[in-house]
């Protein structure tokens, strides 16, 4: 058979190289120009040899999702890959290790819960990769030659790969990986002689792989972050491990400090001084700092916050990813309390959009909430994202001469937003504080001055919207189905959209990375157009169809994606066939 | 109870839906090496020359295993049976228990001392594998050498001159000797080949093959060398019962079983071309060879397995009818 897209899952426990199985094939395949998405998934216990998997989706064109099903499951493990076996696609294939010295009890064995539509390769994983190394460390590689072969994939990529890969690690290395790869090739070539091809275009340019967390980092360092403070948590900790190691270089500052309210706090007083800063933190972190969030709101302090959101409440579901921040971004402080909300939708949104959340927070002066979430925020995906180094588009607004004579640290304006100098500089002397203020800074409980300011703080997103990335609409313009989705789940569904329109029923969607605020005409224009809204989410409530409906007033069907693995591009088609049957009825 | 069928073959397939006809409360299990679908192996011909497709290639499907809840395990290899434990091991060395086991391993083209060092040049035909690697190299296949007085060999003679190759066919003797075919019929096969334009060495055996970039060179005891692209070669057919190694089942050339199927052993039982029945009248084992023989012990073996008491009756003679055709008419007239 020939195959122009393949999905490819590594599963084992612990120091069976599952992550790097992944890595390698990955960046084999982005160097020879194909496009790939990455999944992991580890078991939330931090001790023991938890199960864990990586799957990589590659293609000849752009991926969006990691789809629907997998080709191949290569079974590291056997007790743990049983249960994987389901998403193999008809005519798959499963790779296990023929070569286990002990008996397997049947139950056990994952050739025994191969469906016959599967074709299970037996391949002495072990014994070749001791015969290559003299350990069973290189099962992996020695599968992955196999895989090369059953799906005829050009073998130099992966040569290249491994050598580029364990280069570091010395020739040796290199050299038992090679014979570990040759032997796995090998033997199934012998054994299978009859593979598939996998149909590739031999000119394509090698391509950029990056994850939602890389893409964040990178992008805040390249538009000036120079300060990052934070404490580690699943699955935000990258961004802190990219900054620790960069930052330094370009004269900037990472603290871990002793918890997210340190990590806010320290933030604000960065940005205070006049530093662009960042924390990143994950559902638990982002309740604790709440209260300073507000006192960003309050006191008028830039602050990027980005979330990689897991599953909640509380500790919640630490390695599953949902939706369900929204909420408390929005609505997590003490009084009115207005911040920016931004949910990229992919790793260049990642880089991109938190270059555009700093333009927000720098020149509006307002905490900026990036909901990134575990799937994106993990995954690797290949993009052609053209880096913007020392970009900004905006800094903060100075007082003019004349405003300096009587500084008025809240001064009010027409959009809300006061000229801003930093402490120590000459010519101001203003204070700050959390407690309701007057223009000046000083504490004051006037109801009619809190009315004033509060306007002036909520003024700021009206102003706002014409600096706001712009919407997009995407899918077929005439269509009567519109359809709203934020944040990592728009991959899936757009996905799923074209899967429908495969089916002949036609969708567009209003694709905005913007939650709060929001360019509301576009959205008018855009619900007015459809005859049914499906509104996708992954939480139980609802949160980002309870906004648009409040804003809106439309009567969107709405579709809670439980916290999943991936979302399945075929279950949101079958979703928009049956909306479709109920309009057309 | 659970029933393990090893081999899924006609005789392996044909005894599973039996059991499951009488009984569906018997769990089968059904293990198969080759990856495929069970297929009409004696169709490979057919399927090699594109005289038959897919749907006519296959005679079971999946839905047939799931409807039949016959849980079928393709591609997997049994290495050896415990009869004391009543289990059974798989080559990646999987442990399973039976309480009724059913050999239907069938046999397979066997090389015998002087071909064996070449075997890595000699391409086998009698798996869906062979034909589908076939498919792929012989459009660029000019010419054949071929060895071997087997009833495949003649399939594979008929199909290679159906696809108009150049051949040569090295026979023992003066004429090529089919077992079991009646000598009229070997008259008819002398004049089929010669009709057909296939160059026949005769009184000579085949005893060196070499390969030389893409071609092989094939040399005769009578120092005939022939170039060739490729080259079909084998002794004779013989049971698979490898995986006996080790009990005590009786065996000679095949597994020896009475006429209810059974072997020696306590609840195992065996069928098809892997099988040696006792022949009352002439009091002696007889493999009871071919296609429409190994589905009739396959039905026989399933129902005494399910509990029902048949007798298989020997065929004296061995006609070949498939599908109401005499197997000339399969092949060249
Ligand atoms: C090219 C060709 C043409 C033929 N033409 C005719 C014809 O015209 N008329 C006729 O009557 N017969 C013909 N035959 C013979 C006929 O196909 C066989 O007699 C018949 O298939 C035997 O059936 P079986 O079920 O006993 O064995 P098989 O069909 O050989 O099936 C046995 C199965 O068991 C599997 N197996 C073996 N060992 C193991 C193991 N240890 N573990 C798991 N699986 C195992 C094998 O891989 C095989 O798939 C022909 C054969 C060939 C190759």
């Amino acid at each position: 058979m020939n195959y122009k897209e393949l999905t490819v899952r590594f599963c084992g426990i612990a120091g069976d190289g599952i992550v790097s199985s992944s890595r390698i094939i990955s960046g084999a395949c982005a160097d020879a120009g194909l496009h790939v998405m990455v999944n992991d998934i580890y078991s939330a216990e931090i001790r023991g040899l938890g199960k864990s998997t990586s799957t990589i989706r590659f293609s000849g064109s752009k991926v969006y999702s990691m789809g629907d099903g997998i080709n191949a499951l290569v079974g590291l493990a056997q007790q743990e890959s049983i249960d994987e076996i389901e998403d193999i696609r008809e005519g798959g294939s499963v790779i296990y290790d023929s070569s286990s010295p002990a008996d397997i009890p049947e139950t056990e064995s994952l050739a025994s819960h191969i469906p016959p539509e599967v074709n299970g390769y037996g391949i002495p994983l072990k014994t070749l990769a001791n015969q290559a190394s003299g350990s069973n460390r290189g099962r992996n590689i020695v599968s992955m030659g196999a895989l090369c072969h059953l799906y005829g994939l050009p073998k130099t990529i992966f040569i290249n790969q491994i050598e580029k890969i364990f280069k570091r690690k010395g020739d040796k290395v290199v050299e038992s990986n090679l014979t570990a790869f040759e032997l796995g090739y090998e033997y199934c070539q012998n054994q299978y002689p009859l593979n598939n091809l996998f149909v590739m275009d031999k000119k394509a340019k090698p391509l950029q792989i990056i994850s939602g967390n890389e893409a964040v980092a990178h992008g805040a360092m390249d538009c000036g972050l120079k300060f990052f403070a934070g404490y580690p948590i699943t699955p935000a900790t990258k961004i802190m491990e990219i900054t620790a190691k960069e930052l330094p270089k370009l004269n900037g500052w990472t603290i871990q400090v002793e918890d997210e309210i340190a990590a806010i706090g320290a933030v604000l007083g960065a940005s205070f001084t006049g530093t662009r800063a960042m924390t990143a933190t994950a559902g638990p972190g982002l309740s604790l700092m709440s209260e300073l969030i507000n006192l960003s709101v309050m006191a008028e302090i830039s602050a990027v916050i980005v979330n990689v959101q897991r599953g909640g409440p509380a500790t919640g579901l630490p390695t599953k990813v949902e939706q369900g921040d929204l909420n408390i971004s929005l609505y997590g402080g003490a009084g009115d309390s207005p911040r920016v909300v931004m949910a990229p939708t992919c790793s260049k949104d990642c880089y991109t959009s938190i270059q555009a959340a700093f333009d927000l927070a720098e020149k509006y002066q307002t905490p900026v909430i990036f909901l990134s979430d575990l799937f994106l925020g993990q995954r690797l995906e290949t993009d052609d994202i053209k880096r913007n180094i020392n970009y900004k588009k905006s800094t903060r607004i100075k007082p003019t001469r004349q405003q300096l004579k009587n500084y008025q640290r809240y001064a009010l304006t027409e959009d809300g937003v006061s000229p801003l100098i930093v402490p120590g500089e000459d010519g101001a002397f203003y204070s700050i504080t959390g407690l309701a203020h007057n223009t000046a800074g000083n504490p004051n409980f006037e109801s009619e001055v809190h009315l004033t300011m509060t306007q002036k703080r909520f003024r700021k997103f009206k102003s706002m919207v014409k600096d706001l990335p712009p919407v997009e609409i995407i899918g077929d313009a005439d269509a009567d189905i519109g359809i709203a989705c934020w944040g990592s789940t728009y991959g899936a569904i757009f996905e799923g959209m074209q899967i429908a329109r495969h089916n002949g029923v036609k969708t567009k969607m209003i694709k905005s990375i913007m939650i709060y605020p929001q360019d509301e005409e576009s959205f008018k224009t855009f619900f007015a157009s459809c005859k049914k809204i499906i509104v996708f989410e992954m939480n139980f409530q609802g949160q980002y169809a309870a906004l648009l409906k409040s804003t809106y007033n439309i009567k969107p069907v709405e579709v809670h994606i439980p916290s999943v693995d991936p979302v399945s591009p075929a279950k949101i088609a079958a979703k928009i066939m049956e909306v479709n049957h109920e309009l057309t009825q | 109870m659970k029933c393990v069928i090893i081999g899924a073959g006609i005789a392996g397939v044909t005894a599973a839906e039996t059991i499951k006809k009488i009984n569906q409360d018997i769990d089968v299990v059904l293990i198969g090496k080759e990856q495929y679908l069970p297929y009409n192996r004696y169709r490979l011909t057919d399927y090699l020359c594109n005289v038959i497709d897919d749907t006519q290639l296959y005679f079971t499907s999946f839905d047939f295993f799931k409807k039949n809840n016959i849980k079928y395990r393709n591609g997997e290899y049994i290495k050896s049976i415990n009869p004391a434990e009543k289990t059974i091991k798989y080559y990646h060395n999987e442990v399973m228990g039976y309480d009724k086991l059913l050999i239907a391993t069938g046999g397979s083209q066997h090389l015998g001392p002087i071909l064996k060092p070449f075997s890595q040049y000699i391409q086998s035909y009698y798996t869906l594998q062979d034909i589908l690697l076939l498919k792929k190299f012989l459009p660029d296949i000019k010419h054949c050498v071929v060895y071997g007085e087997n009833l495949s060999n003649l399939d594979l003679l008929a199909g290679l001159c159906n696809l108009d190759k150049k051949i040569t066919y090295i026979i023992k003797g003066e004429k090529a000797r089919f077992p079991l075919l009646k000598e009229e019929f070997e008259q008819d096969v002398h004049y089929f080949l010669k009709n057909k334009g296939i160059q026949c060495i005769t009184n000579d055996k085949l005893v060196n093959i070499k390969k030389e970039k893409k071609k092989f060179t094939v040399e005769t005891l009578n120092q005939k060398i022939i170039k060739t692209d490729i080259v079909f070669a084998w002794d004779d057919s013989k049971p698979n019962i490898s995986l006996l190694e080790g009990t005590a089942i009786h065996k000679k050339t095949g597994i020896l079983v009475n006429q209810y199927m059974e072997t020696s052993e306590q609840d195992i039982f065996a069928a098809g071309d892997c099988a040696e029945i006792y022949h009352p009248i002439l009091k002696n084992y007889w493999i009871n060879f071919g296609w429409p023989n190994a589905r009739e012990q396959g039905e026989i073996a399933g129902k005494n397995i399910a509990g029902e008491k048949a007798l298989y009756q020997i065929h004296e003679t061995l006609t070949f009818h498939l599908e109401g055709k005499p197997i000339k008419a399969r092949w060249w007239e």
